[in-house]
């Protein structure tokens, strides 16, 4: 009887979570104008990167580490305006209390979320990165896909996890939110060094970045998708990685109760132009 | 005249209020001073690693070219984000710009307060960004900047930045234009513009780097010049004559304010025509 029921419920939260998905894969292609713009836009920013190594006259690796540190940017933005912020829209909205009053778990929501935006993102990324290194004539070095593979999974599902975590804090948030998001975009895309190889910042930057899981995913893709290296040399980022996925999802779990139980206190789960 | 000035002044005071008032002052300088303070070190450790892979040496005078381009381009960012912004909060978020327009202060004025409210921003994250770039790369990591700070052209300075800022105040216009016809655009179109003009608008390279059809491209752009000039006033040295570099400043100005306030007008009437000025959207 007990696990009869604990399956309807996982059946029941599976189906949220796909229907999230839907919405979410259906609303983010829908506007011909979105997807071109999402593509086109992080191309601008990193030919300007590229160009100024080029005046510098850097080594190429340099242009492909610009290339893969804007391609997984688009994962960041979207975890950023598209997880962490998603709550403050649907309120916003006035979608917020329809979810909070089915019977589904919240998580189920924000899986669903996260599918989804993995799904669109991907597409766009893929899309970057192909018109990078056409453009921009870089040479890729792949020894060992799977291991590549394996550390792309694992940077995504951390950087969803932290998602989760920040949907739950911005749950509080009124116009906060637009700019916490805002101040979340530089600040991160430095620290985990998007642009350049974090192994050759300063150490106090380095230990602060290493707060983030973008930069252990940077540095293993970059080192095994330009440099050709392989799983003996990144497991130490695939461990970190690993370590941010069971440290955050539970987190995120956590606080996203709290939170709940917060904003019913203090009335500000439906309360919107804060 | 009256009209016009309180309207303006109204506008920069609701701007100033929907900008900062969710945040006490020291909150609200922290967050316009480590975006673009950010985006400043970005570029600064492109610099330092760039050049040291190369097996060259920092060149102190690229430094202080990018630094001042980097630091100026926050004008532009913030400009664009302002004036792309305020048409969907007004009309879909906040839903009082039937109430704006009925007022009777014209909205192109209203307009003009909220993006000299942007320019107000802009000013306080330049100062930031500026005291704190040179205190982290020259005090702390030993850059140095090659600007002499009593030897600046103030008087150059300020006429370059009233041009300069008229410009990308036009160029904001056409996007106010844009975003009252259509729905849910205003993210992508800042992006683009601020994506566009950072490329091509010599902010951190060359533009002689540029393919030639990009060169082209930087050649019609305001920004170009705008930054040329800004240069030639802290570090008194630049590639062509200043004073043509100004004349083109003034002629892309007249031909951005004339396509900037001509979209502008063309939206403003479609608009109205087509019952846009309440639309909604899910708000």
């Amino acid at each position: 009887m007990q696990v009869q029921r604990v399956r309807e419920q996982l059946i029941h939260n599976l189906r949220a979570a796909y229907a999230r998905l839907w919405v979410r894969v259906k609303g983010g292609n829908r506007e011909p104008q979105w997807l071109i713009a999402e593509m086109i836009i992080p191309i601008l920013t990193l030919s300007a990167y590229i160009y100024m190594y080029k005046t510098l006259e850097a080594p190429p690796e340099f242009t492909g580490f610009v290339i893969i540190g804007g391609t997984m940017i688009a994962f960041w933005s979207n975890v950023l305006w598209n997880m962490s912020a998603q709550f403050y829209w649907e309120k916003e909205t006035g979608n917020l209390e329809i979810y909070f009053v089915t019977p589904i778990s919240r998580m189920a929501i924000l899986l669903g979320m996260a599918l989804g935006g993995i799904v669109n993102t991907t597409l766009r990324a893929t899309a970057i990165m192909v018109a990078g290194i056409l453009v921009f004539q870089v040479p890729l070095v792949i020894n060992e896909p799977f291991t590549a593979l394996l550390m792309f999974f694992l940077t995504i599902t951390a950087l969803y996890a932290l998602g989760m975590l920040f949907a739950s804090l911005f749950l509080m948030y009124g116009r906060e939110a637009w700019h916490t998001a805002n101040l979340l975009q530089e600040p991160v895309h430095f620290l985990s060094g998007s642009y350049f190889p974090k192994s050759l910042m300063p150490d106090m930057v380095q230990l602060v970045a290493s707060l983030i899981p973008l930069t252990f995913g940077l540095d293993g893709i970059r080192q095994i998708v330009i440099l050709g290296k392989g799983f003996s040399d990144v497991w130490i980022d695939l461990v970190a990685l690993t370590v941010f996925i069971i440290i955050l999802l539970p987190l995120a779990k956590f606080a996203l109760d709290y939170m709940e139980n917060l904003g019913k206190k203090e009335g500000r789960l439906t309360l919107r132009w804060q | 005249m009256n009209t016009v000035l309180r309207t303006v002044k109204q506008a920069i005071w609701v701007g100033w209020k929907v900008e900062t008032n969710w945040a006490d002052p020291f909150v609200f300088s922290i967050y316009y001073l480590i975006r673009p303070l950010a985006g400043l070190l970005i570029v600064g450790f492109i610099f330092i690693i760039g050049s040291t892979a190369s097996g060259g040496q920092l060149s102190p005078e690229y430094f202080a070219f990018m630094f001042i381009g980097n630091s100026f381009f926050i004008y532009v960012s913030q400009i664009m984000m302002t004036m792309s912004m305020l048409i969907h909060d007004d009309r879909a978020h906040y839903e009082v710009m039937k109430h704006i327009y009925l007022a009777p202060g014209s909205l192109a004025w209203y307009i003009l307060g909220r993006a000299l409210n942007g320019v107000m921003n802009a000013t306080v994250s330049l100062l930031l960004t500026l005291g704190f770039g040179v205190a982290v790369f020259q005090g702390l990591m030993n850059v140095q900047i090659p600007i002499n700070w009593s030897g600046i052209d103030f008087g150059l300075l300020l006429l370059n930045l009233v041009l300069g800022i008229v410009c990308f105040i036009a160029m904001g216009y056409v996007l106010c234009g844009i975003n009252i016809m259509t729905s849910k655009v205003q993210f992508m179109l800042t992006e683009y513009v601020s994506g566009i003009l950072y490329l091509f608008g010599g902010v951190v390279f060359l533009p002689e780097i540029l393919p030639q059809w990009g060169q082209t491209i930087s050649s019609a752009l305001p920004i170009t010049y705008f930054l040329r000039i800004m240069r030639y006033a802290f570090l008194h040295q630049s590639p062509s004559v200043v004073e043509m570099d100004l004349l083109y400043l003034v002629l892309t100005m007249i031909a951005t304010i004339i396509v900037g306030f001509g979209v502008f007008r063309i939206a403003m009437y479609k608009a109205r025509r087509d019952g846009l000025i309440d639309k909604k959207e899910e708000y």
